[in-house]
C-alpha cells in the first residue's frame, strides 16, 4: 500500500466509523440478531465486516443504547438487541446532527462546484 | 464443523475472562447461521478448503478477541506528552552524569582507552535502565488513573473549565530571537538542580556514587587526589547552591520566562575560577602518589602522564569556558546595542 493509498484508508476508516454507528442504531429500531443485523444493513448497501459489527454491538449495550436479550429461534438461542429508550433520544439527536453536517457539506460541494 | 469449533476455541483463549462464555455464544450463533445461509445458496456443505476461506475472512482469532477489549494503553495520550518531556530531560542528565564520570575515570584511572571503550559500552544500558523506569512509572500512573478514574484528577483540563484570560502569557520575543523557557523547563531545572547538589554533596562519604566500583580500585591505587580537589568541590558546591537559589528566586517572582545572558555570565565567570584553580597547581600535581619514597620509581611515569592528561583536559575546559564567556559578553553587548539604535529611531 503507498503512502497514499494508506493516508486514504485511514481517512476512510475515520469516516465511517461514526456513519456505521448511526447506521446500526437507526436499524436497530427493529429487532435483530448480530447476523440478520448485518444482512440487512448489507442489504441497504451498507457492508460490515462481522469483527467490526459483533464487538460495537456489544459496546454500544454496555453504553445503555441498547438492550438485549436471549432467545431462541429455528432451534438456536440468539441474542437479540434493539434501541433502549436512551438509545432512541441519543439516536435522535445523532440524525439531527448527521443530516446538518450532510446538508453543510452538500451546500459546500454545490457551491464550490 | 471441526474447524469452527477450532476457530472459536482460537478466539475464546484471548477473549476476557468474565464475558467469554457469552461473547462466544453468540459469535457462535451468529457464524452457524451465516454457515447454514452459505450452505443453503450452494445446496450442499462446504468442502473443507471452502470452509477454511470462509473462516478466514473473519479475521485472525486475536484481532476477531481484541475487538472486544476496551481500548488499552500503556501510556495513553493524556499522559504521552508529559512522559515524553520526563523521558527527554532524564535521557539527557543520564547522559550528562555518565559523561562526568567517565571523564573522571579516565582521568584517573590507565588504560585510557579501556575506560573510555568501557563508558561508551555502558551508556546504551544505563539509558535503558533509565527508560524501563521511566515508562514503568508513567505505566503504573496510566493504569491506576484508568482503574480509578475518580481518586486521580485527570490530566487534561475539562474542556468547560477554562478562560481564555487565565492562559500563560503569550511567549515574549526577546533580543536575538531567543525562546522564552517554559514553565516545566523551569521547575525541571529546580529539580535537577537540587538533585545533582544532594548527589553531590553525599559524593565525599559515599564516592562509590562518583566513581561506581571504580572507587575499589581507586583506595587500592597508589595514587590520592592532591589537596586542590578539595577547594574546587567546595566551589562546586557554592556555584549550584547559587545556581538553585536562582533558579528557585525566578520561580517565584515569575520571572522565568526571561532568557538568562546575566546568569550565563556569572555562571560561566564562576566556572573560570576553579579551573585557574587547577591551572596554577605548582607542577601540575592534581594527582600525588600516597607513599613517594616507595612507590615513585614504580608508578612515577605513570603519575606524570595522569597529572599532564588532567592539564590538558583543564586547558581545553578553560578555553571553552573563556569561548563560551566571551559568546554571551559579545551577545549582551549586541543587544544593549540595537536597543540604543532602536531608541535613537
Amino acid at each position: 500500500m503507498t503512502p497514499s493509498e494508506s493516508h486514504f484508508e485511514n481517512l476512510r476508516l475515520e469516516l465511517r466509523r461514526g456513519c456505521l454507528t448511526l447506521a446500526v442504531l437507526a436499524a436497530l429500531r427493529q429487532e435483530y440478531y448480530g447476523y440478520t443485523l448485518r444482512k440487512a444493513l448489507a442489504d441497504r448497501g451498507l457492508e460490515i465486516e462481522e469483527s467490526t459489527l459483533y464487538p460495537l454491538l456489544r459496546r454500544l449495550e454496555a453504553q445503555g443504547l441498547l438492550t438485549s436479550e436471549w432467545r431462541e429461534e429455528d432451534k438456536r438461542n440468539k441474542r437479540f438487541y434493539r434501541l433502549s429508550i436512551d438509545g432512541e433520544r441519543i439516536f435522535a439527536q445523532l440524525l439531527a446532527e448527521w443530516q446538518a453536517i450532510n446538508a453543510s457539506i452538500r451546500a459546500t460541494i454545490d457551491n464550490i462546484l | 464443523m471441526d474447524l469452527l469449533d477450532r476457530y472459536l476455541q482460537a478466539v475464546k483463549k484471548h477473549l476476557p475472562w468474565q464475558r467469554q462464555d457469552d461473547i462466544l455464544a453468540e459469535l457462535r450463533a451468529n457464524l452457524e447461521s451465516q454457515l447454514e445461509d452459505e450452505e443453503a445458496s450452494l445446496g450442499r456443505p462446504l468442502t473443507s478448503a471452502e470452509a477454511e476461506d470462509w473462516l478466514k475472512q473473519f479475521g485472525h482469532p486475536i484481532q476477531v478477541a481484541a475487538r472486544y477489549q476496551p481500548q488499552q494503553y500503556l501510556i495513553g495520550p493524556a499522559l504521552f506528552p508529559f512522559y515524553w518531556y520526563v523521558m527527554k530531560v532524564a535521557i539527557f542528565w543520564v547522559t550528562v552524569i555518565y559523561v562526568i564520570v567517565a571523564a573522571v575515570q579516565v582521568a584517573t584511572q590507565t588504560p585510557v582507552g579501556t575506560n573510555v571503550l568501557a563508558f561508551v559500552l555502558r551508556l546504551p544500558g544505563g539509558l535503558m535502565n533509565m527508560a524501563a523506569w521511566v515508562t514503568l512509572i508513567f505505566g503504573i500512573i496510566e493504569f491506576a488513573a484508568a482503574r480509578y478514574p475518580g481518586k486521580f484528577p485527570t490530566l487534561a483540563p475539562p474542556s468547560a473549565d477554562w478562560s481564555p484570560s487565565a492562559l500563560p502569557p503569550l511567549g515574549q520575543q526577546f533580543a536575538g530571537g531567543k525562546k522564552s523557557r517554559s514553565f516545566a523547563h523551569a521547575v525541571t531545572e529546580v529539580i535537577f538542580g537540587f538533585l545533582f547538589l544532594i548527589w553531590w554533596l553525599l559524593v565525599p562519604n559515599h564516592p562509590y556514587l562518583l566513581v561506581g566500583p571504580g572507587v575499589f580500585y581507586w583506595h587500592t591505587s597508589p595514587f590520592q587526589f592532591a589537596p586542590v580537589w578539595v577547594q574546587i568541590y567546595w566551589w562546586v558546591v557554592a556555584v549550584n547552591v547559587v545556581q538553585v537559589a536562582w533558579c528557585s528566586a525566578e520561580l517565584m517572582r515569575g520571572s522565568w520566562p526571561r532568557p538568562r545572558t546575566a546568569q550565563n555570565i556569572v555562571v560561566s565567570a564562576s566556572g573560570l575560577i576553579p579551573i585557574t584553580l587547577l591551572l596554577s597547581v605548582p607542577g601540575h600535581a592534581f594527582v600525588l602518589l600516597k607513599h613517594p619514597a616507595l612507590d615513585q620509581a614504580r608508578y612515577g611515569t605513570t603519575l606524570d602522564s595522569m597529572n599532564k592528561s588532567l592539564y590538558m583536559g583543564a586547558e581545553l575546559i578553560f578555553a571553552i569556558v573563556v569561548l563560551r564567556l566571551a559568546w554571551e559578553i559579545g551577545r549582551l553587548g549586541l543587544e544593549a546595542y540595537r536597543k540604543r539604535a532602536a531608541a535613537r529611531r
